[in-house]
Protein backbone atom coordinates (compact mmCIF):
# COMPACT_ATOMS: atom_id res chain seq x y z
CA UNK A 1 0.00 0.00 0.00
CA UNK A 2 0.99 3.14 -1.00
CA UNK A 3 2.45 5.57 1.90
CA UNK A 4 0.15 8.43 1.44
CA UNK A 5 -2.64 5.63 1.29
CA UNK A 6 -1.83 4.92 4.75
CA UNK A 7 -1.54 8.18 6.06
CA UNK A 8 -5.25 8.75 4.56
CA UNK A 9 -6.78 5.68 5.93
CA UNK A 10 -4.87 6.73 9.84
CA UNK A 11 -6.39 10.14 9.09
CA UNK A 12 -9.91 8.59 8.62
CA UNK A 13 -9.48 6.45 11.29
CA UNK A 14 -8.79 8.44 14.04
CA UNK A 15 -10.89 11.24 13.12
CA UNK A 16 -13.43 8.69 13.19
CA UNK A 17 -12.16 7.60 16.74
CA UNK A 18 -11.48 10.92 18.08
CA UNK A 19 -14.85 12.26 17.20
CA UNK A 20 -17.03 10.85 20.35
CA UNK A 21 -14.02 11.29 22.39
CA UNK A 22 -14.27 14.99 21.53
CA UNK A 23 -17.70 15.02 22.47
CA UNK A 24 -17.68 13.49 25.47
CA UNK A 25 -14.51 15.50 26.54
CA UNK A 26 -15.99 19.28 25.68
CA UNK A 27 -18.92 18.15 28.15
CA UNK A 28 -17.35 16.90 30.82
CA UNK A 29 -14.59 20.32 30.50
CA UNK A 30 -17.36 22.35 30.61
CA UNK A 31 -18.77 20.83 33.77
CA UNK A 32 -15.36 21.18 35.64
CA UNK A 33 -13.18 23.94 33.95
CA UNK A 34 -13.89 26.38 37.03
CA UNK A 35 -14.15 23.67 40.02
CA UNK A 36 -11.34 23.23 42.93
CA UNK A 37 -8.68 21.40 42.94
CA UNK A 38 -10.24 18.45 44.60
CA UNK A 39 -13.28 18.37 42.26
CA UNK A 40 -10.72 18.41 39.05
CA UNK A 41 -8.11 15.98 40.93
CA UNK A 42 -10.92 13.75 41.04
CA UNK A 43 -12.03 13.57 38.19
CA UNK A 44 -8.55 13.04 36.22
CA UNK A 45 -7.75 9.66 38.85
CA UNK A 46 -11.10 8.25 38.48
CA UNK A 47 -12.23 5.70 36.08
CA UNK A 48 -13.44 5.72 33.03
CA UNK A 49 -12.44 9.50 32.90
CA UNK A 50 -8.49 8.62 33.26
CA UNK A 51 -8.44 6.53 29.94
CA UNK A 52 -11.15 8.29 27.96
CA UNK A 53 -9.14 11.58 28.81
CA UNK A 54 -6.06 9.69 27.63
CA UNK A 55 -7.15 8.09 24.58
CA UNK A 56 -8.56 11.81 23.21
CA UNK A 57 -5.03 13.32 23.71
CA UNK A 58 -3.57 10.63 21.93
CA UNK A 59 -5.94 10.31 19.11
CA UNK A 60 -6.45 14.09 18.97
CA UNK A 61 -2.48 14.70 19.07
CA UNK A 62 -1.96 11.81 16.33
CA UNK A 63 -4.84 13.37 14.36
CA UNK A 64 -3.33 16.84 14.37
CA UNK A 65 -0.34 15.59 13.22
CA UNK A 66 -1.08 14.64 10.52
CA UNK A 67 -3.20 17.52 8.91
CA UNK A 68 -1.13 19.58 10.13
CA UNK A 69 1.71 18.03 7.92
CA UNK A 70 -0.95 18.12 5.33
CA UNK A 71 -0.77 22.20 5.79
CA UNK A 72 2.67 22.07 5.22
CA UNK A 73 2.73 19.81 2.73
CA UNK A 74 0.55 22.29 0.64
CA UNK A 75 1.61 25.82 1.74
CA UNK A 76 5.73 25.53 2.69
CA UNK A 77 8.03 24.98 -1.12
CA UNK A 78 11.17 24.55 0.34
CA UNK A 79 11.81 21.47 1.67
CA UNK A 80 14.34 22.10 4.28
CA UNK A 81 11.83 23.82 5.92
CA UNK A 82 9.21 21.45 5.17
CA UNK A 83 10.93 18.65 7.01
CA UNK A 84 12.30 20.99 9.87
CA UNK A 85 8.84 21.60 10.72
CA UNK A 86 7.60 18.32 10.34
CA UNK A 87 10.20 17.24 12.46
CA UNK A 88 9.05 19.86 15.90
CA UNK A 89 5.33 18.78 14.98
CA UNK A 90 6.06 15.03 15.34
CA UNK A 91 8.16 15.83 18.09
CA UNK A 92 5.88 18.16 20.03
CA UNK A 93 2.64 15.70 19.40
CA UNK A 94 4.66 13.00 20.83
CA UNK A 95 6.81 15.08 24.03
CA UNK A 96 3.10 16.23 24.97
CA UNK A 97 0.79 13.24 25.30
CA UNK A 98 3.39 11.40 26.83
CA UNK A 99 4.40 13.86 29.64
CA UNK A 100 0.56 14.33 30.54
CA UNK A 101 0.40 10.34 30.40
CA UNK A 102 2.60 10.42 32.75
CA UNK A 103 1.47 12.84 35.11
CA UNK A 104 -2.25 11.70 35.37
CA UNK A 105 -0.42 7.80 35.61
CA UNK A 106 1.22 8.82 38.60
CA UNK B 1 3.39 13.29 0.11
CA UNK B 2 6.24 11.66 -1.16
CA UNK B 3 6.56 13.01 -4.35
CA UNK B 4 8.73 15.80 -4.29
CA UNK B 5 7.02 17.62 -7.64
CA UNK B 6 3.70 18.04 -5.71
CA UNK B 7 2.56 21.27 -6.75
CA UNK B 8 1.65 23.94 -3.90
CA UNK B 9 -2.44 24.77 -3.09
CA UNK B 10 -3.16 28.36 -4.84
CA UNK B 11 -2.80 31.26 -1.61
CA UNK B 12 -6.01 31.66 0.14
CA UNK B 13 -6.61 34.93 -1.57
CA UNK B 14 -6.72 33.69 -5.30
CA UNK B 15 -10.34 31.69 -3.93
CA UNK B 16 -13.59 33.36 -4.35
CA UNK B 17 -15.47 32.75 -1.40
CA UNK B 18 -18.10 30.59 -1.65
CA UNK B 19 -19.50 28.18 1.33
CA UNK B 20 -17.81 25.48 0.30
CA UNK B 21 -13.68 27.19 0.06
CA UNK B 22 -14.95 29.18 3.41
CA UNK B 23 -15.74 26.01 5.77
CA UNK B 24 -12.75 23.88 3.89
CA UNK B 25 -10.49 27.05 5.44
CA UNK B 26 -12.25 27.49 8.18
CA UNK B 27 -11.70 23.74 8.91
CA UNK B 28 -7.75 23.45 8.73
CA UNK B 29 -7.85 26.98 11.40
CA UNK B 30 -10.43 25.61 14.30
CA UNK B 31 -8.05 22.48 13.91
CA UNK B 32 -5.40 24.35 14.56
CA UNK B 33 -6.81 26.44 17.52
CA UNK B 34 -8.34 23.29 18.88
CA UNK B 35 -4.83 21.39 19.24
CA UNK B 36 -3.35 24.51 20.89
CA UNK B 37 -6.06 24.42 23.15
CA UNK B 38 -5.83 21.18 24.04
CA UNK B 39 -2.07 21.44 24.84
CA UNK B 40 -3.35 24.23 27.06
CA UNK B 41 -5.82 21.80 28.77
CA UNK B 42 -2.73 19.25 29.21
CA UNK B 43 -0.35 21.56 31.12
CA UNK B 44 -3.55 22.36 33.05
CA UNK B 45 -3.45 18.75 33.81
CA UNK B 46 0.22 18.54 34.40
CA UNK B 47 -0.05 21.15 36.83
CA UNK B 48 -2.76 19.59 38.65
CA UNK B 49 -0.72 16.73 39.38
CA UNK B 50 2.44 18.98 40.51
CA UNK B 51 0.71 20.67 43.47
CA UNK B 52 -2.55 22.31 44.37
CA UNK B 53 -0.92 25.98 44.14
CA UNK B 54 0.40 25.44 40.92
CA UNK B 55 -3.22 24.30 39.60
CA UNK B 56 -4.72 27.76 41.26
CA UNK B 57 -2.24 29.98 39.30
CA UNK B 58 -4.63 28.78 36.18
CA UNK B 59 -7.98 28.18 38.51
CA UNK B 60 -7.76 31.74 38.79
CA UNK B 61 -7.96 32.54 35.20
CA UNK B 62 -10.54 29.66 34.93
CA UNK B 63 -12.56 31.15 37.40
CA UNK B 64 -12.96 34.61 35.84
CA UNK B 65 -15.33 35.77 33.02
CA UNK B 66 -12.25 35.13 30.68
CA UNK B 67 -12.61 31.69 31.45
CA UNK B 68 -16.09 30.87 30.40
CA UNK B 69 -15.41 32.86 27.59
CA UNK B 70 -12.32 30.42 27.11
CA UNK B 71 -14.64 27.47 27.79
CA UNK B 72 -17.58 28.56 25.69
CA UNK B 73 -15.22 29.06 22.77
CA UNK B 74 -13.90 25.88 23.07
CA UNK B 75 -17.37 24.25 23.18
CA UNK B 76 -17.88 26.21 19.59
CA UNK B 77 -14.94 25.36 18.02
CA UNK B 78 -15.07 21.49 19.28
CA UNK B 79 -18.72 21.73 17.73
CA UNK B 80 -17.99 22.76 15.19
CA UNK B 81 -14.73 21.18 13.96
CA UNK B 82 -17.15 17.50 14.77
CA UNK B 83 -20.16 18.31 12.44
CA UNK B 84 -17.71 19.34 9.31
CA UNK B 85 -15.57 16.11 10.02
CA UNK B 86 -18.98 14.44 10.03
CA UNK B 87 -19.37 16.30 6.46
CA UNK B 88 -15.94 15.44 5.59
CA UNK B 89 -16.00 11.41 6.70
CA UNK B 90 -19.50 10.99 5.03
CA UNK B 91 -17.96 12.72 1.71
CA UNK B 92 -15.43 9.66 2.07
CA UNK B 93 -17.75 6.73 2.00
CA UNK B 94 -19.26 8.69 -1.02
CA UNK B 95 -22.19 10.39 0.77
CA UNK B 96 -23.38 13.74 -0.15
CA UNK B 97 -21.24 15.20 -2.91
CA UNK B 98 -23.83 16.96 -5.31
CA UNK B 99 -23.62 20.47 -5.25
CA UNK B 100 -27.37 21.41 -3.48
CA UNK B 101 -26.91 18.47 -0.91
CA UNK B 102 -22.76 20.06 0.01
CA UNK B 103 -23.77 23.41 0.39
CA UNK B 104 -26.97 22.39 2.34
CA UNK B 105 -24.86 20.33 4.63
CA UNK B 106 -22.39 23.76 5.04
CA UNK B 107 -24.99 25.74 6.15
CA UNK B 108 -25.76 22.63 8.44
CA UNK B 109 -22.43 22.89 10.05
CA UNK B 110 -22.53 26.66 10.25
CA UNK B 111 -25.67 27.26 12.50
CA UNK B 112 -25.65 23.54 13.93
CA UNK B 113 -21.78 24.03 15.54
CA UNK B 114 -23.66 27.55 17.45
CA UNK B 115 -26.46 25.45 18.50
CA UNK B 116 -24.30 22.65 19.69
CA UNK B 117 -21.96 24.83 21.37
CA UNK B 118 -24.64 26.56 23.48
CA UNK B 119 -26.03 23.05 24.11
CA UNK B 120 -22.90 21.61 25.34
CA UNK B 121 -22.68 24.81 27.51
CA UNK B 122 -25.79 24.50 29.08
CA UNK B 123 -25.55 20.44 29.45
CA UNK B 124 -22.00 20.57 31.14
CA UNK B 125 -23.37 23.45 33.53
CA UNK B 126 -26.48 21.34 34.31
CA UNK B 127 -28.37 24.19 33.57
CA UNK B 128 -30.29 22.11 30.55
Amino acid sequence: MNISTKKWLFLKYSSALLLPLMAWFIINFVSIYDSSYEVVFEFFSRQPSKILFLLFIVFAFFFSSLTISEIFEDYIHDEKIKNVANKVLYLFAIMIPLITTISVLI
Amino acid sequence: MENKNNPLSPHLQIYRWEISSLLSIAHRIVGVLNIIVISLICIWVILLSISEPSYEVINFFMKSFFGKFFALGLSWTFSFHILNEIRHLSWDLGYGFDLKVSKITGYLSIVGSFVFAVMIFLIGRQIL
